[in-house]
C-alpha cells in the first residue's frame, strides 16, 4: 500500500513540475511558486535518499578503470558480437582529464544479400580469396569451382527456396581505440579533442574532435560546440565493385575513401533544481564512398518475380545529416525519470524519429535498477527498392540494404547498478531489439505473400561491467 | 526539413532562456547527483550507440554522427 501511494505522489508530483515549467516559459508567476513547491523535502520520497547514486559526482583527483563486455545476438544464424571494451580516465586535481579506452569487436554469422527471395533455391558467386597459403571463402557453407575457359576460381553459395538470401559464415573483427583530453581555459570554459582510430581487415577509420563548453548563469547553463573530422578507408575483401555490376567471380577494384565533417551545438539547462534539460542539434556531411561493397540487388522478371541477374549496389557518393535532440532528467526523491527524443533527415530522402525512456530506481542504499523503452521509426531512403524489375532502365542509385528500408524498431531494456564499494562498481544490461516493417509491406511480381521481402532484425544484447576507482 | 529545424531551435531556446536563473548555486545538490548525470554510464552508452549506428540509417544527436566503422 506504502508503494502505491509514493507512486501515485510520484506521478503527481512529475506532473505538476512538467505543467509548472510549461507554465514558466509564459513568465506567469504562480507557476514559479509550483517549481518552488518541488523543493519542498516533504514532497519527496525520503526513504531511500541514502541510496549511493544520491551521491554527488567527485571525480577531481581519481584515475578511473571502466570494462565490460557485450554479447550481441540477431536471431535467425544472423550477426553474433562479442565486443570487450576497457577505458582508463585520469582526472587531475586542476581539473584536466586525461581518457583512453579500447575497444575490440568480433562478428560472426549471416548478413543479407539484399537479394530477394524466390520459390527456387539461388546461387550467389564471389571471389575467392588467398591468404597466406589459406584459401579463404570470406564465409563458410561455400563451393569453390574453377571456370573452364579462364580458370578463375570463385566461391558458389546456394540459398534454400522461400528463405531470405543471407551471405552464411560471415565473420570480422574490429579493433578501436580513443584518445581524449578534456581542460579548463578559463573560469567556465572547457576545451576538449581527441582522436580514435579503428582496423577491420577490409575497412580503417581515423578520426579527430575539438570542442568547446562554456558555462554561463551560475554554471546553470552549459553551451558547448564541437567538430568532428573522420576519414574512412574501405578496402573490400575481394576488392571494391563496380556500382550496379553484374555480381561475379571476378576481384574487383581499388580500395575507396570516405570523409566525414560532423558539427555539433548544444545547450544544456538546469532548469529548477531537479531537472536538467538538453538540446542539440547536429550536422554531418559525408563524401566519398558510401555504397556497401558486399550488397547486392536482385533484377527479376516484371510481370512473374523470377531472378533474372544479381547486380551490385549504388549510393550517391554525397550525404548530408540532420539532427535535433532534446533530452530530459527529472529527480523525485531518489527516482530519476530520462525522456529523449530526436528528430533526423538526410539527403537521401530519409527521416526518422526516436524517443526513449527510462526510470533510475533506487534499491536500497548500495543499487539501482532502471527499466526502459525505446521506439524508433524511419523512412526508406528515397533509393531503397527490394529488387529492380526487368521492364526499368537502371537508376543511377538503387540498394535493397534493409537499413535503408522503412521499419519501426522497439527496444526493451533492463540495466542496473551495484556499488560494492565507494571505490567498486558493477553494472549490466539486457536489450531486447526488434525491427517491424513500418507501411505496405512489398511483394514480388506473382504477388506470392510466402516470400519475405522485409529483412529486419530481432536481437538481444546483455553487457556485464566493473567500474574501479582509486 | 529546414522549417522543422528552424521550429525546434526556437522552442527548445525559448524553453531554456525562459526558465533560467530560478536555480541557485547551493540548490545544484540534486543534479550534481550520479544518477543525474547525463551521461551515467558511458560504457552503455557507447555499446547501444553502436549496435543502433549498425542497425538504423539515422545517427547523431546526442553526439557527433561519425561511426568509424565499416558497419554501415
Amino acid at each position: 500500500m506504502q508503494l502505491i501511494k509514493t507512486r501515485k505522489g510520484r506521478i503527481s508530483a512529475t506532473l505538476c513540475l512538467v505543467t509548472a515549467n510549461l507554465f514558466s516559459t509564459t513568465g506567469l508567476p504562480q507557476a514559479q511558486q509550483i517549481i518552488g513547491g518541488t523543493n519542498n523535502p516533504q514532497a519527496r520520497d525520503q526513504s531511500d535518499m541514502k541510496n549511493v547514486y544520491n551521491q554527488p559526482v567527485n571525480e577531481l583527483g581519481t584515475i578511473t578503470l571502466d570494462s565490460a563486455i557485450l554479447f550481441y545476438k540477431e536471431n535467425g544464424g544472423r550477426v553474433q558480437a562479442i565486443e570487450p571494451m576497457a577505458s582508463f580516465t585520469y582526472h587531475t586535481e586542476n581539473d584536466d582529464i586525461y581518457s583512453v579506452k579500447l575497444t575490440y569487436d568480433s562478428l560472426t554469422g549471416a548478413s543479407p544479400y539484399g537479394a530477394a527471395p524466390w520459390k527456387a533455391a539461388q546461387t550467389f558467386v564471389s571471389p575467392t580469396i588467398i591468404e597466406g597459403s589459406e584459401t579463404m571463402t570470406g564465409a563458410s557453407g561455400g563451393t569453390i569451382v574453377t571456370d573452364a575457359l579462364t580458370g578463375v576460381t570463385s566461391v558458389e553459395k546456394t540459398v534454400d527456396a522461400y528463405t531470405l538470401p543471407l551471405d552464411s559464415g560471415f565473420r570480422d573483427n574490429r579493433t578501436a581505440i580513443d584518445f581524449g583530453f578534456t581542460t579548463p581555459l578559463a573560469s567556465g570554459t572547457k576545451l576538449s579533442v581527441g582522436l580514435n582510430g579503428s582496423h577491420e581487415s577490409d575497412y580503417n577509420s581515423f578520426a579527430g574532435r575539438v570542442s568547446l563548453a562554456q558555462d554561463f548563469n551560475n554554471k546553470t547553463t552549459t553551451v558547448s560546440v564541437g567538430v568532428n573530422y573522420e576519414h574512412d578507408v574501405s578496402k573490400p575483401l575481394y576488392g571494391t565493385p563496380l556500382p550496379l555490376s553484374r555480381m561475379s567471380g571476378v576481384m574487383k577494384g581499388a580500395s575507396r575513401n570516405k570523409n566525414v565533417l560532423s558539427l555539433i551545438a548544444g545547450v544544456t539547462q538546469v532548469m529548477t533544481p531537479d531537472w536538467v534539460l538538453q538540446f542539440n542539434y547536429s550536422y554531418g556531411s559525408a563524401k566519398g564512398y558510401q555504397t556497401d561493397p558486399y550488397k547486392i540487388i536482385s533484377r527479376v522478371n516484371y510481370l512473374t518475380g523470377a531472378p533474372l541477374e544479381y547486380l551490385y549496389e549504388s549510393r550517391p557518393e554525397k550525404r548530408t545529416r540532420h539532427a535535433v535532440y532534446v533530452g530530459s532528467k527529472l529527480a523525485l526523491g531518489s527516482y530519476v525519470t530520462d525522456l529523449s527524443a530526436r528528430y533526423y533527415h538526410d539527403s537521401w530522402g530519409i527521416s526518422s524519429f526516436t524517443a526513449e525512456a527510462s526510470e533510475h530506481i533506487p534499491i536500497g542504499d548500495r543499487a539501482y535498477i532502471e527499466p526502459g523503452v525505446r521506439y524508433y521509426h524511419q523512412s526508406a531512403a528515397n533509393f531503397f527498392a527490394y529488387y529492380l524489375p526487368s521492364d526499368l532502365i537502371l537508376p543511377q542509385f538503387i540498394s535493397a540494404d534493409s537499413r535503408l528500408d522503412s521499419f519501426n524498431a522497439i527496444t526493451l531494456s533492463l540495466s542496473g547498478g551495484y556499488s560494492l564499494s565507494d571505490d567498486i562498481e558493477l553494472y549490466a544490461m539486457v536489450d531486447g531489439y526488434r525491427q517491424t516493417k513500418a507501411g505496405q509491406k512489398g511483394l514480388l511480381p506473382g504477388q506470392d505473400g510466402r516470400l519475405k521481402l522485409f529483412a529486419g532484425i530481432d536481437a538481444i544484447s546483455v553487457m556485464t561491467g566493473v567500474k574501479l576507482k582509486f | 526539413m529546414k522549417r522543422i529545424i528552424i521550429i525546434f531551435s526556437l522552442l527548445g531556446l525559448t524553453v531554456l532562456l525562459s526558465s533560467c536563473a530560478a536555480v541557485k548555486p547551493w540548490q545544484r545538490d540534486i543534479t550534481a547527483r550520479k544518477s543525474m548525470q547525463l551521461n551515467k554510464n558511458p560504457n552503455l552508452t557507447a555499446a547501444n550507440d553502436h549496435v543502433y549506428f549498425s542497425k538504423e540509417a539515422a545517427a547523431g544527436g546526442r553526439s557527433f554522427d561519425g561511426g568509424g566503422c565499416g558497419c554501415n
